[in-house]
């Protein structure tokens, strides 16, 4: 293999990862501070992709414009479903076990709605504006900008979030609940402003990388489904409730598909990403960084 | 814009066909005749949708329009008006199974619509055979189904093998020495590869590499950069949308220019065209028919674009519409004692969209195998010479 | 005593049912049968235990996939029997590496086992056999297939009740409520484990060998869906999977809901599903079996009664 072969693989591994990063972070916040496994949190990133994509459309504009005012929308409605749900739910749950299976039956809910909203409003065939799709080439290392634009977005979004948690003391905060939700509160963290805060944030870095795939592939009101999974994986991957352990079960994840593809063929890659993930959970059963 | 509320016409009109059925079945019926129940599941959610929805139901919808506008369906010289029953099936086999057991046992409707997609037909065939009802199906490829010999069952799309032995006449005619290939993992990829393999090598063409892909797939370009690589003749991709878009758009990105790039299934959908764009020009892939074919042809494209404001596909959509033609000039002959009419279907020669059709068994013999090519924003047919509608362009160049 | 009497009386009646010849409501029947058993099948380990098992879809298929190869080489009930014992050999090898996971960790590796699997017969099928897809021909009557359903399902109810009363029942749920503290007692806890969770593997295996045939091709993505193991947590979790009513009432009300919504709401089923699953959840938290509706009635009967004085 030559140099500038390796280095496309590792372009095309990390733009794939990027992506399972950003929805992995969400679901990991979700997840991590209020035991909610949302089974619905791609069909969030599906709304996010088709809002672009609808407003591309009407007004021609670019893509990137409308990501930032979709993320408040979809931030505001993360807001809206945790008072009307997820408040209820966390208050009438007995113990985390039960609020898990409890929220993955609304999480089943809120995918029927959300999938046949979408499909009543824009149909249930495809869709789709490719954006930036023309060709970036350093040397022999070929990239479609619009890939190489999701991998830059996402490593700012993955970087500004790490960033907030380590360094301000709102990130302490929400560190702090990941790690003792009782003793968070205890030491006077008001969870109830960061728990809902927490879930629209979750719930607009769906969306972003939502906005982000419209500009490459074709939407569909079933498109949310298969990051679901990754996203479930790659925090099972990088320990529940640890964000750098997901960024780095994400980028591991997406690095061993795109080198597993070229070196055997397209068809290995899903025994390939659950091997990874069998292999590691049976080496590490608490996920690759443990403490 | 335009687009998006035609999807959404659509499905409004198809909410509207099933209310409109309701209110007939409810006593507003002002005509004498009683209304001709068609039953049918298609799929508006799940995966199949997306291929349902642009090749198949717009067609039904379209069908009960047309009729219904010139009176009613002809029932051996009586009108009688089609009332539309069309559920959603969630591209669920087993409720298919199901609802089209209560289309022909409890509600006995007089005539059923097939439902979309290969495995669909394959559950849903032997049961309309066991009942006795004939189906016309535009949207199933499978030599094992053909195989299956149900007397009741017959499909109007070309299967893989005419598909297969077009394509490399075509390749052979144009001095391809070399090719690569991938397909996907599913009956329909290694049916196609399964005909396409020896009819290469009885052409003296070489296969450099051949790749398989699953379901779902989201990133080709370490698979297409082996392959440019290979520098090969001609790319053949045994694909269905969206695998199609993401081929076509990283073989640009990446500048896998071969003589010839081909593409199987959804090649022929307008989306197609408005998703790649420029790129899509010289694009060849599976087609059958377009509208300068003939004044059937333009008739009904552009009655598809009045009603469902959005092209027909250039291939299973004709395909759909003329199983049926078939459907109704057989009513029309025979009437709708389903015996007859399974034994009509069986023998007569059909004219319809695509030309003269007819049955050997369950397979459509009428209409050839074809290849055709994204020319100036239509879909050309190129192969074979007596179906023409254009020269093949070639190569293929990335604008 | 009573209780088994309703329940044989049950089982005949529905027995009886392929003789109104309604295809339809027999069709019906059969769905509801199905996930029923699947959801009893699920309870009997999940529900005492609490581990969140997503590989019913991985029994599911491997049944069927059973079915596809052994259909005309081996007599019906072998084939169905053949495909539970598949499930069951999965389960165990699979059990012995997972079982010692907990919560979110087991649910999503038990589901990427699924997947595994199903992307490995798609391997083995392409390049040993030269397929992906299978076609069955000489597939049996629909009443044996309905008659077999209900059999499994059957045997699924007296199963989940038989083995909730036996010792191994007991420690499963000591170890729902506190593993180390039923270790210490002198339960072993991981063979308890594996028993439960390959006995509740055997009847998703078996139902997926009986079902296969229904749909005379089946390929990996039909019978591997993982809609079938998302619709039996959502029926046994929505019905309450701690007592045998749940899962039945659950299979029951899903089956005919979803029906009714989808023949006569055809556009907007799929989102009132949605919202009545989430209502559920949140105001039923037992599920529609634990919760307690006589002291329900009995308040709407006192809340009453004061009304109707002067």
């Amino acid at each position: 293999m030559n140099f500038y072969l390796f280095i496309d693989l590792v372009v095309a591994g990390l733009v794939t990862g990027g992506i399972y990063a950003v929805v992995a972070l969400g679901l990991n916040l979700q997840y991590g501070l209020m035991r909610i496994m949302n089974i619905a949190h791609g069909e969030f990133l599906m709304l996010g992709a088709y809002f672009t994509y609808a407003l591309v459309k009407v007004t021609g504009a670019s893509p990137l414009w409308f990501i930032p005012p979709m993320m408040v929308a979809l931030f505001l409605l993360g807001l809206l479903l945790h008072r009307l749900i997820f408040r209820l739910l966390a208050a009438t749950s007995p113990n985390a076990e039960a609020m898990e299976a409890r929220s993955l039956i609304v999480g089943f809910g809120l995918m029927f709605i959300a999938q046949n909203v979408a499909q009543l409003i824009w149909g249930g065939g495809m869709s789709g504006q490719p954006y930036l799709d023309a060709p970036v080439t350093f040397g022999e290392v070929t990239v479609a900008a619009n890939r190489l634009l999701v991998l830059v977005v996402v490593a700012a979004a993955s970087l500004a979030l790490v960033l907030v948690l380590k360094k301000t003391l709102l990130g302490k905060a929400v560190r702090g609940m990941l790690q003792a939700p009782l003793g968070a509160m205890l030491v006077g963290i008001d969870t109830r402003t960061l728990h809902p805060a927490c879930f629209g944030l979750g719930l607009a870095l769906a969306g972003l990388a939502g906005g982000l795939l419209s500009m490459v592939y074709e939407l569909t009101p079933a498109m949310g489904e298969p990051y679901t999974i990754s996203a479930l994986i790659v925090i099972t991957l990088g320990g529940l409730g640890n964000i750098p352990g997901a960024i780095a079960g994400a980028i591991l994840l997406g690095l061993a598909e795109t080198f597993g593809m070229y070196f055997t063929s397209p068809s290995m890659k899903i025994l390939i990403s659950y091997g990874v993930l069998v292999g590691v959970l049976l080496l590490r059963p608490k996920g690759l960084f443990a403490r | 814009m335009q687009e998006k509320f035609a999807k959404r016409r659509t499905t409004l009109k198809a909410a509207l066909a099933v209310a409109w059925g309701l209110t007939f079945a409810s006593g507003f019926a002002l005509a004498d005749e009683p209304t001709v129940k068609v039953g049918y599941t298609q799929s508006r959610s799940g995966p199949f949708a997306a291929g349902s929805q642009t090749t198949q139901e717009p067609n039904y919808l379209l069908w009960a329009d047309h009729v219904n506008a010139s009176g009613g369906l002809n029932v051996q010289g009586k009108k009688r008006k089609i009332e539309l029953v069309g559920v959603d099936d969630r591209s669920d086999i087993e409720t298919m199974v199901r609802t089209y057991e209560k289309f022909m046992t409890t509600d006995k409707v007089d005539l059923v619509l097939p439902p979309w997609g290969t495995g669909a037909n394959f559950a849903v065939a032997p049961v309309a055979n066991k009942h006795g009802y004939p189906m016309v199906a535009p949207t199933a490829l499978s030599q094992k189904l053909v195989d299956m010999k149900l007397p009741y069952y017959f499909v109007t799309l070309q299967q893989p093998k005419p598909m297969m032995a077009a394509l490399v006449d075509m390749l052979a005619a144009n001095g391809v020495k070399t090719v690569v290939v991938t397909y996907m993992d599913d009956l329909f990829g290694l049916e196609n590869i399964g005909a396409l393999e020896p009819l290469l090598k009885e052409k003296n063409i070489q296969v450099l590499d051949k790749k398989s892909y699953p379901l779902g797939v989201k990133d080709l370009s370490p698979m297409l950069k082996g392959m440019k690589a290979a520098n090969p003749d001609a790319f053949i991709g045994i694909t269905y949308p969206p695998d199609n878009f993401l081929v076509t758009g990283q073989a640009k990105e990446i500048g896998f220019a071969p003589k010839i790039f081909y593409t199987a299934v959804g090649t022929a959908f307008p989306i197609y065209r408005e998703r790649m764009g420029k790129a899509s020009e010289g694009t060849m892939g599976m087609g059958s028919w377009n509208p300068k074919m003939s004044k059937a042809a333009k008739t009904y494209f552009d009655a598809h674009v009045a009603l469902n404001k959005k092209e027909p596909d250039r291939w299973a959509s004709a395909h759909a519409w003329a199983a049926l033609e078939i459907l109704q000039q057989t009513v029309e002959k025979v009437g709708l004692d389903r015996k007859a009419m399974r034994d009509h279907i069986a023998k007569t020669e059909f004219d319809t969209v695509l030309g003269k059709m007819k049955f050997n068994g369950t397979e459509e013999v009428g209409v050839p195998g074809m290849v055709g090519q994204w020319q100036n924003g239509e879909f050309e047919i190129v192969w074979p010479p007596a179906r023409a509608t254009a020269k093949a362009v070639m190569p293929k160049v990335w604008n | 005593m009573m209780r088994n009497i309703h329940f044989l009386i049950a089982v005949a009646l529905l027995a009886a049912l392929p003789a109104i010849e309604s295809p339809f409501i027999q069709s019906m029947a059969l769905t509801c049968l199905m996930f029923a058993g699947l959801a009893v099948s699920w309870s009997m380990f999940s529900g005492p235990t609490r581990y969140l098992s997503l590989a019913t879809s991985a029994f599911f298929g491997l049944g069927a996939y059973c079915t596809a190869w052994g259909l005309g080489k081996l007599p019906w009930p072998a084939v169905v029997m053949l495909g539970g014992c598949a499930a069951v050999v999965f389960a165990f090898a699979i059990g012995l590496i997972t079982l010692r996971l907990r919560g979110a960790y087991f649910a999503v590796i038990t589901y990427g086992l699924g997947e595994l699997v199903k992307h490995s017969i798609t391997h083995v099928e392409k390049t040993w056999f030269g397929t992906v897809g299978r076609v069955m021909t000489e597939t049996p009557s629909s009443a044996t297939v309905y008659w077999t359903v209900l059999a499994i399902a059957a045997l699924a109810v007296w199963t989940y009740v038989a083995f909730g009363r036996s010792r191994y029942g007991h420690a499963l749920r000591g170890i729902g409520m506190d593993e180390e503290r039923a270790a210490t007692l002198g339960v072993n806890p991981m063979r308890v484990k594996l028993i439960g969770f390959c006995l509740s593997a055997w009847f998703a295996g078996a139902l997926g060998a009986a079902m296969a045939v229904r749909w005379t091709y089946i390929d990996p993505h039909t019978v591997f869906n993982p809609f079938i193991v998302f619709q039996t947590v959502l029926i046994s979790m929505v019905g309450g999977p701690l007592t045998i009513g749940g899962p039945l009432i659950g299979a029951l009300a899903f089956s005919l809901l979803s029906e009714f919504l989808r023949l006569s709401l055809p556009y907007l089923y799929m989102i009132i599903l949605g919202v009545l699953l989430i209502v559920s959840v949140l105001y039923l938290p037992d599920g529609i079996a634990g919760y307690d509706w006589k002291r329900l009635w009995e308040k709407i009967t006192r809340r009453k009664a004061p009304e109707e004085k002067p």
